[in-house]
């Protein structure tokens, strides 16, 4: 991590330089700088509040205008200009109590939130599984993500990649334990929307019920505007609905959660399509302030091969995946070839098995280590038997009489990498075959229908077709049009339109409160301290990641029931405690240094601290070497490492991970609890050159000093023979 | 033993504790150590009289120290040019071992910085030729500080003339 980089921090040092080398000579001078570092100091480590900014600008003030001298005016100034220009890092470190590049140690947020696209505390949300607090886990994740359950179940989870134990093992099951508990709490009643603003009497317009949409009708509905939601379909879901199958995300998930946003009061207007069944104007008489345009990437990308167009058994995997949702589910051949690597293409794939199609087979012309696809949704689509046709590029439909025969191809070689860092696929010349298909279902990609949007004449579109808007308000090139999901990232995942969505409802509060946009990108917020679940270190170290329980294969080539089945609930609180919550430990290495550098016990074995070449991690070695010491627990930044005496022992613990605790001696003068037999064992031999010591060296320090002050005492001048 | 003697003249003190405030406010210690005390003998009544003793207790700087033996990191060393026992809060990682093995209780622990603070003489002031701080503010000048070579004999002569009455 590049020191030096974040401003709070940057002062914090300066301003302790400063002090500590007596450059402020005036007392009444300094003990304003010594404030305004005391202050700066608490915001920098998650302690401050909303008042710290302001007192920093009024002390500062006084620094310059009422300072003794030059150099006092000269540090206000200077402070003043600092606090102006890094504002909105002063302020984030409040609201967000995360320092996103780490140089605030105790700030320095885990990898797992910075990952989420949508910001969720996860470290928060995982312990508060592992307490058993089902519904207070849900209500932590719907601060950031109204969809909890539907993200359970169908998110591509950045935040696993990223994970911290998967350099030990493997990562913590995070999607999996968010899909739970979203089930606990719903089933349980206690799925509860947290309090809702006084209404406010404005009313926004959303454009599109997708994840995005539905998200900015969540926040904006809990800030207290009129929310209402335009969407063609006659449901709510978007892609959530009509993209991804039932047997990923069964449609209760999606309508309990869409009902929960009703609940605060949105307002849906199904079948209506914007640009077609109402206009911009007619939407701004009907007093509307702002618009949210997240219609997402409905269109499908053209295979430009000959025969595409000509038969009616080619059909877009967008298409075909809506109408199967819509209920129409009839198979659209008996041996089909879907095109592309992508989630889509497995979903277009597996619906084929689960339709009755004899064979369905994906035809990729990159290698399967290439496909974008998930890599749990490639896996079960192998165990459903999907064919799979890597290197293979399709350069014809064949067929007559209005009928698909077949899907002539090409082999592929991998040349040099392409800008995207895949190597890009090359045809090979003379390879051509034909695979027997009587269906073909492009899946190559999406792009926006734009089609709607033709008389916004002002409307900014990329390259790419997406709407252009300022990454971090969401805005648009219009006046009050904000934008977010796939119309604006091209086809991407439902948890990123989710933060998009967010994103855009902070933005159009802010519009209409007449707020000025922030300039940085949003920061994820700290939402909950937690303490630690404690675990014996044997029991971190032998915890496995659960193995989701899955439907049988009978089943799933014949129905459309959900194919993830859950994690039982012994092993939902189990998972919990592999956590290692990197939300307190910031991984910097200081203990382990000591320990085996400084110290020479070499008792923490713990690779996984280094990024770059994770080693060897086993907690248990500290039971067999850690003399309890506590110089670990004493240099610890944020307090992860802990040592303490309770029941008769010293314990040390990592974020709650009982690394080691052994019985406790005591002075056998005031009965204070000393350390345990190995620590004085140590001490022992170190000073067995030393000499003798009287006594058995069981006396505390406060005890040593008194007896030793006695022993002189006693010495009183003789009394002189009569 | 250092090249130093700090001597306390007990019958002389009336336990003023100016000599533990100097101390602390000179290394800027937070509550809780003591890098000297005065430690309280009695009252007890000696001839119908209550009596009590104040004893001083800095570190006794010892020939073979023990604190330095046990340190694990060289953060506690004894001075070559004086003998003086310091602790480099460069290295100190806050073990405590040193405090443990030291049989007189005199490193102690400073919470603020988790590190260990010990009498050192005050030998940045030593080395610019000033008496250590307890030394300097003691009440009834009970504290004597110099080479071990230049001390008073202070107890031989009082000894002396309580012999000399005598006759």
């Amino acid at each position: 991590m590049e020191k030096g980089t974040c401003p709070v921090a940057n002062n914090v040092r300066a301003l302790s330089a400063i002090l500590a080398e007596g450059r402020i000579p005036v007392a009444r001078c300094r003990q304003w700088a010594k404030d305004i570092l005391r202050l700066m100091t608490d915001l920098g480590s998650g302690r401050g509040g909303p008042e710290h900014f302001h007192a920093m600008q009024a002390l500062a003030k006084r620094l310059q205008f009422e300072g003794e001298n030059e150099d006092c005016a000269a540090l206000g100034k200077k402070l003043i200009s600092e606090l102006q220009t890094h504002r909105e890092v002063f302020l984030s470190h409040l609201e967000t109590r995360n320092c996103p590049l780490g140089d605030c140690i105790e700030l320095s947020p885990a990898p797992c939130q910075m990952a989420c696209p949508s910001g969720i505390d996860v470290s928060g949300y995982v312990t508060l599984i592992g307490q058993g607090r089902d519904d207070d886990a849900i209500a932590l994740i719907r601060k950031d993500n109204p969809f909890p359950w539907v993200c359970g179940l169908v998110c591509t989870h950045p935040c696993e990649f990223m994970c911290v134990r998967g350099r030990i093992d493997k990562p913590i099951a995070i999607k999996d334990l968010k899909g739970f508990a979203a089930e606990r709490a719903m089933s349980g009643g206690k799925y509860a929307n947290p309090q809702k603003a006084p209404d406010n009497g404005r009313k926004v317009c959303i454009i599109g019920a997708g994840p995005a949409g539905l998200t900015a009708a969540y926040y904006l509905a809990l800030d207290g505007y009129r929310v209402t939601v335009l969407e063609s379909l006659p449901m709510a879901g978007g892609m959530m609905m009509v993209g991804i199958p039932r047997y990923r995300l069964p449609r209760e998930v999606i309508d309990r959660e869409v009902a929960m946003i009703e609940d605060l009061g949105v307002t849906f207007r199904y079948n209506t399509r914007f640009g077609k069944d109402v206009t911009l104007d007619q939407l701004k008489q009907e007093g509307f302030e702002a618009f949210f345009v997240a219609i997402g990437a409905q269109a499908s990308f053209k295979m430009r091969v000959p025969g595409e167009d000509d038969f009616p058994q080619v059909i877009d995997a967008i298409e075909f995946l809506k109408k199967v949702a819509l209920g129409e589910h009839h198979m659209p051949g008996k041996r089909v070839a879907v095109i592309g690597g992508g989630n889509v293409a497995m979903d277009a794939a597996r619906t084929c098995i689960r339709l009755g199609c004899e064979e369905a087979t994906i035809v990729y012309r990159r290698s399967r280590a290439d496909m974008p696809a998930n890599p749990e949704e490639i896996e079960q689509a192998e165990e459903e038997a999907i064919r799979f046709d890597f290197l293979t590029v399709p350069i014809e439909i064949e067929g007559s009489d209005g009928k698909v025969s077949g899907l002539r191809c090409l082999r592929t070689e991998l040349g040099p990498e392409d800008e995207s860092g895949r190597r890009r696929p090359v045809p090979v010349e003379g390879s051509d075959f034909s695979i027997d298909v009587d269906a073909v279902i492009p899946a190559i990609g999406q792009a926006v229908d734009k089609s709607g949007f033709a008389p916004l004449t002002d409307l900014g579109w990329s390259r790419r077709n997406t709407i252009t808007v300022n990454q971090a308000s969401m805005e648009t090139s219009v006046e009050g049009l904000f934008a977010a999901g796939d119309v604006v990232s091209g086809p991407a995942t439902v948890v990123e339109a989710i933060g998009g969505g967010k994103r855009a409802a902070e933005a159009i509060d802010r519009y209409l409160k007449g707020i000025p946009q922030p300039k940085m990108p949003p920061v994820p917020v700290r939402r909950q301290r937690l303490g630690s679940l404690e675990v014996p270190a044997t029991t971190k170290m032998m915890l496995n990641r659960p193995r989701m329980q899955m439907l049988g294969n009978d089943r799933r080539r014949v129905t459309f029931q959900q194919v993830e089945l859950g994690l039982s609930e012994k092993r939902a609180r189990e998972e919990a405690r592999r956590c290692l919550r990197c939300d307190v430990c910031v991984r910097c290495g200081k203990c382990v240094d000591i320990c085996r550098n400084k110290m020479g016990v070499d008792a923490l074995q713990m690779g996984y601290l280094a990024f770059d070449e994770p080693g060897h991690t086993d907690f248990r070695v500290a039971a067999e070497r850690c003399i309890l010491c506590g110089a670990c627990a004493a240099n610890c930044p944020t307090g992860a490492m802990k040592m303490e005496d309770r029941d008769n022992e010293r314990v040390l613990t990592l974020c709650g991970t009982i690394l080691n605790h052994l019985e406790l001696e005591y002075c056998r003068s005031c009965g204070a609890p000393l350390g345990p037999a190995r620590y004085h064992d140590f001490i022992r031999k170190r000073t067995e050159e030393t000499g003798f010591v009287t006594g058995d060296g069981k006396l505390c320090i406060a005890c040593a000093r008194k007896t030793t002050a006695r022993a002189h005492g006693e010495v009183v001048t003789p009394t002189p023979p009569v | 033993m250092s090249k130093y003697y700090l001597f306390q003249d007990v019958k002389n003190c009336i336990g003023c504790h100016s000599c533990e405030v100097a101390c602390k406010s000179n290394k800027d210690l937070p509550l809780g150590p003591k890098v000297c005390q005065i430690v309280t003998i009695g009252p007890r009544m000696v001839d119908n009289v209550p009596k009590a003793a104040y004893i001083f207790m800095p570190c006794f700087h010892c020939e073979d120290p023990w604190c330095v033996a046990a340190c694990p990191t060289g953060a506690m060393q004894k001075r070559a040019k004086d003998g003086i026992v310091f602790v480099d809060h460069d290295l100190c990682v806050g073990c405590k071992t040193c405090m443990s093995a030291c049989p007189w209780g005199a490193p102690q622990w400073n919470p603020e910085i988790g590190k260990v603070v010990k009498c050192d003489y005050c030998k940045d002031r030593v080395d610019e030729g000033l008496k250590p701080a307890c030394a300097t503010v003691c009440t009834t000048h009970c504290l004597h500080f110099g080479k071990t070579d230049e001390i008073q004999p202070i107890r031989r002569e009082r000894y002396a003339r309580a012999m000399a009455s005598l006759e």
